[in-house]
């Protein structure tokens, strides 16, 4: 019991680091909430009149559309930042200290995992204050929000176990730094900022199944239809099967990393 | 020509000055051609972006009173001018790191200009910027983008360039002032909410709230719109040339003018 | 006219750090002068302003005849800089930042060409004048970076921390190099922490510590001004006593140090062969024989009651054993560097 509750300290101090380093560094913080906001603001009111299209959605204002795509937007961006820390950390010789120390491997990569979710609630929240100070209506009230935060703080995590993974798998910034572009690949392939029937083939195909989609649905219905068992427990089971593979794939880069001593 | 001081014999005038642009134009180079895939970020990320918005936003076509037919021929000036601005906001990014590891001041212990230093690094920007402009222009001819004509192709490129010395003069004023790759953010994002607080995603009247006032008063839409009336009409006419080309050089005494002061402080 | 002048030079930073405090200085023309203190004295600091790139904010300084402030650009064209980091473009290859140098320097088409042929060979680097700055060790960049600041022929060279983390090798180089440079008339202002350095290659030592200067002349004179040289002898048992009494006629006894008779030596270091003779002569059979001269070190300590960072570690236990300047051959544990 006492191993448990001494990894778990050990996960929760690496966790406040990392949110810690994030905030602390501009290039890493500007990226995951300065220029999602900005995105939003200014494609809200570049695409707003989007909502006469015929098939958009039922909605209170753009605004309300849009916040879950911005909130995904953020949590991507934050797992990749964790990612890049990750690496840098590994690249500066930080994570030998840890290995070299009488605590559980998988709680270094854990750590950095509850950092990036404990970020991924600050996401939320931020943008949902965005969002009622500007007009959005959040139909699943106080529960809804509450699930909100809950839902994209998983997500983070989920997201944050591919940056993790590449990070432990080739130790260089770099490389999980080349990853930033294919963040917005996917979510233009997914329904984040608008709705997939009224994009151009093949995107709206992709978008159709993209998981990333279902994640998507499951918040942005919390918005603007309200509490929506189905939607949510779909966008549940997206976030496990993403971060049961992330998370997966991290464990083994880091065996693998511990292996060869790379 | 006279130069303008004579020192161990050596004569300093334009054509030193011509002669140390080339040199820093070569050099910045190097980044392109000597580390392996160091540009591909700079010039792929553009053409990412014009490709997911197009295919994201493609619908906004349907809206009554939107000016083209097809969303790629309408976005792709944004895309252009965005491939700039990355391409400017790096070169303020290179020169915070030469701050932080000393060589900018090999440049600046010696006799060359403080705005012949800074010439040379704008217009590397500025030469630079053709790069993912070339690259996204032949991507978005072979999605549908409509022929601008060759006066329309020549005008985009030369409101790219514009708009990389822009972007260059601001990352640069920036690199100055704070001296750390840190605000590369402040430097990227002085650009993004420059471009895109404009007619980016829909024509004017179909603007909503406060993007709408902004964007009237944003001189960049004026270099936007110089630039889109080639790929949506096919034509280019002086009426809707000229308000860019004042836009642009506005911006540049202004930006270029806070470049320059920014160099002429380094010792502060 | 000197080639550096320097009258009340201040430097104050945000949040009222005083990192050059008063600095009073004057360098000859064709001296080499060199700026002795631990880190944070003001060193680098002192130097920025001479070098233009730091702006005084009390005082005035003259380099080569011209006001760093009203004539930079007057200043610019008259020096040389290398600086305390070896600030060289890793992509470029030796040759082209040669090149460039030379074009910021006004030097273009084949007077830049001859010109940094000339200079790359003279600092050993024509072969690897090709290869990128990159893949060069930390001595060949500081040779690089030395032939860069020639590249104009300037009046004036300023050498911030020349030889810092360069091993034994390369420092020498570095030294003969800068030695050479004097010779043919370049004045020479370099800032270091070693004491050695200063030590072989300055004419004039100012020795600076928190931001002002604490002591001013030659070598030669500030370590007189602090004390004599003495002799450490270990003798073999039983003739202390007699080998006491022959070492009073060179100067005082001091007290005991490890079983050793330390005697200060009046005459100076020439009185080294007079002792061993006398004790010679006396059949005193000597086990070890140590001369400890006063060093910078101890004229620092004695101005400012703290030793240099670093003047411990550099004092080796046998002073006396010290190579000779101008003398060959890598130190132990070294590894020579590759031209």
């Amino acid at each position: 019991m006492s191993r448990l509750l001494l990894n778990l300290r050990v996960i929760v101090a690496l966790g406040r680091r990392s949110v810690r380093q994030t905030f602390r560094r501009p290039q890493l913080f500007a990226p995951i909430l300065v220029f999602p906001t900005l995105l939003l603001a200014i494609q809200t009111g570049g695409a707003g009149s989007a909502v006469d299209l015929e098939g958009f959605p039922e909605v209170n204002g753009f605004l309300d559309f849009m916040l879950a795509g911005a909130m995904v937007q953020s949590c991507l961006l934050a797992g990749n930042s964790g990612g890049i820390a990750l690496a840098v950390d590994l690249e500066m010789g930080f994570t030998d200290r840890l290995f070299a120390a009488p605590i559980s491997r998988f709680a270094i990569v854990a750590g950095r995992l509850v950092g990036t979710a404990a970020f991924g609630a600050v996401t939320a929240v931020w943008f949902l204050a965005i969002g009622l100070i500007f007009g959005a209506t959040i139909e699943g009230g106080v529960p809804g929000t509450i699930l909100m935060i809950a839902l994209v703080a998983l997500s983070a995590t989920a997201f944050g176990g591919i940056g993790a993974a590449v990070a432990l798998y080739t130790g260089r910034a770099s490389v999980v730094q080349g990853l930033f572009p294919l963040v917005f690949v996917v979510l233009f392939l997914s329904d984040a900022f608008f709705p997939a029937n009224l994009m151009l083939e093949p995107a709206a195909t992709i978008a159709e199944y993209n998981p990333l989609s279902l994640i998507v649905d499951g918040l942005r219905e919390l918005v603007i239809g309200g509490l929506d068992a189905a939607a949510v427990a779909e966008a549940i089971g997206a976030i496990a099967l993403i971060g049961a593979i992330s998370i997966g794939l991290s464990a083994l880069a880091l065996r693998r990393r511990l292996r060869l001593g790379a | 020509m006279t130069g303008r001081v004579e020192a161990a014999g050596r004569r300093f005038g334009a054509r030193t000055d011509l002669a140390t642009i080339r040199a820093l134009v070569r050099r910045a180079r190097n980044e392109i051609f000597r580390v392996p895939g160091a540009a591909i970020p700079g010039v792929l990320a553009p053409t990412i972006f014009f490709l997911g918005l197009t295919a994201v936003f493609g619908g906004l076509t349907q809206l009554p009173g939107f000016t083209a037919e097809e969303y790629q021929s309408f976005i792709i000036p944004i895309s252009l001018l965005q491939g700039a601005g990355f391409t400017g906001a790096a070169t303020g990014v290179n020169l915070a790191r030469d701050i932080e590891q000393g060589w900018f001041d090999r440049l600046l212990v010696s006799p060359a200009p403080r705005p012949v230093l800074l010439a040379g690094l704008v217009l590397s920007a500025s030469l630079r910027s053709l790069i993912p402009a070339t690259f996204l222009l032949i991507v978005g001819f072979a999605i549908g983008v409509s022929w601008p004509g060759i006066g329309g192709l020549l005008l985009a490129y030369f409101f790219v360039m514009g708009m990389g010395t822009l972007a260059a003069c601001w990352g640069s004023a920036i690199a100055l002032r704070f001296k750390t790759q840190g605000a590369a953010p402040l430097m990227q994002a002085g650009m993004f909410v420059l471009i895109l607080t404009t007619t980016a995603y829909a024509p004017i009247e179909l603007l909503q709230g406060w993007l709408a006032d902004i964007a009237r008063i944003n001189p960049v839409t004026q270099i936007v719109e110089a630039i889109r009336q080639g790929f949506t009409t096919g034509t280019v006419t002086w009426a809707e040339t000229w308000p860019g080309l004042v836009a642009l050089v506005g911006l540049l005494i202004a930006l270029g003018g806070l470049a320059l002061w920014r160099m002429e402080r380094t010792a502060e | 006219m000197p080639a550096i002048e320097v009258t009340g030079l201040k430097r104050e930073f945000e949040g009222e750090i005083r990192a050059v405090d008063g600095v009073d200085l004057e360098v000859a023309d064709g001296e080499i002068y060199a700026f002795l203190g631990p880190n944070g004295a003001g060193k680098t600091t002192t130097v920025r302003m001479l070098t233009t790139l730091l702006r005084p904010t009390g005082g005035t300084a003259r380099v080569a005849g011209h006001d760093v402030v009203d004539e930079a650009a007057e200043v610019r064209r008259s020096i040389g800089v290398a600086l305390q980091e070896a600030a060289l473009d890793p992509l470029m290859t030796g040759r082209e930042l040669i090149a460039l140098q030379a074009t910021l320097h006004g030097l273009i088409g084949q007077e830049a060409d001859r010109r940094g042929a000339e200079l790359l060979r003279r600092v050993g680097l024509a072969q690897a004048a090709d290869r990128r700055v990159g893949t060069y060790s930390g001595g060949m960049r500081r040779r690089l970076d030395l032939a860069s600041a020639l590249v104009h022929e300037p009046q004036v060279l300023f050498l911030d921390e020349p030889t810092t983390g360069l091993d034994p090798v390369s420092r020498k180089a570095i030294w003969e190099e800068v030695a050479a440079l004097n010779r043919e008339g370049t004045t020479v202002f370099l800032t270091t922490q070693y004491l050695e350095e200063a030590d072989q290659l300055a004419d004039r030592v100012g020795i600076i510590a928190s931001g002002r200067i604490v002591a001013e002349g030659t070598p030669a004179a500030l370590k007189a001004e602090v004390g004599k040289p003495h002799l450490e002898i270990g003798l073999v048992d039983g003739s202390a006593a007699q080998a006491e009494r022959i070492c009073e006629a060179f100067g005082r006894r001091l007290p005991e140090k490890d079983g050793k008779l330390l005697v200060e030596l009046d005459g100076g270091a020439s009185e080294v062969a007079k002792v061993v003779r006398a004790l010679d002569e006396a059949g005193i059979a000597v086990a070890s024989l140590d001369l400890v001269e006063p060093t910078l070190d101890d004229v620092f300590v004695t101005k400012t009651g703290e030793h240099l960072e670093g003047a411990e570690e550099e004092q080796t236990p046998d002073a006396s054993s010290a190579p000779p300047p101008g003398a060959s051959g890598s130190a132990a544990g070294s590894e020579p560097e590759l031209v």
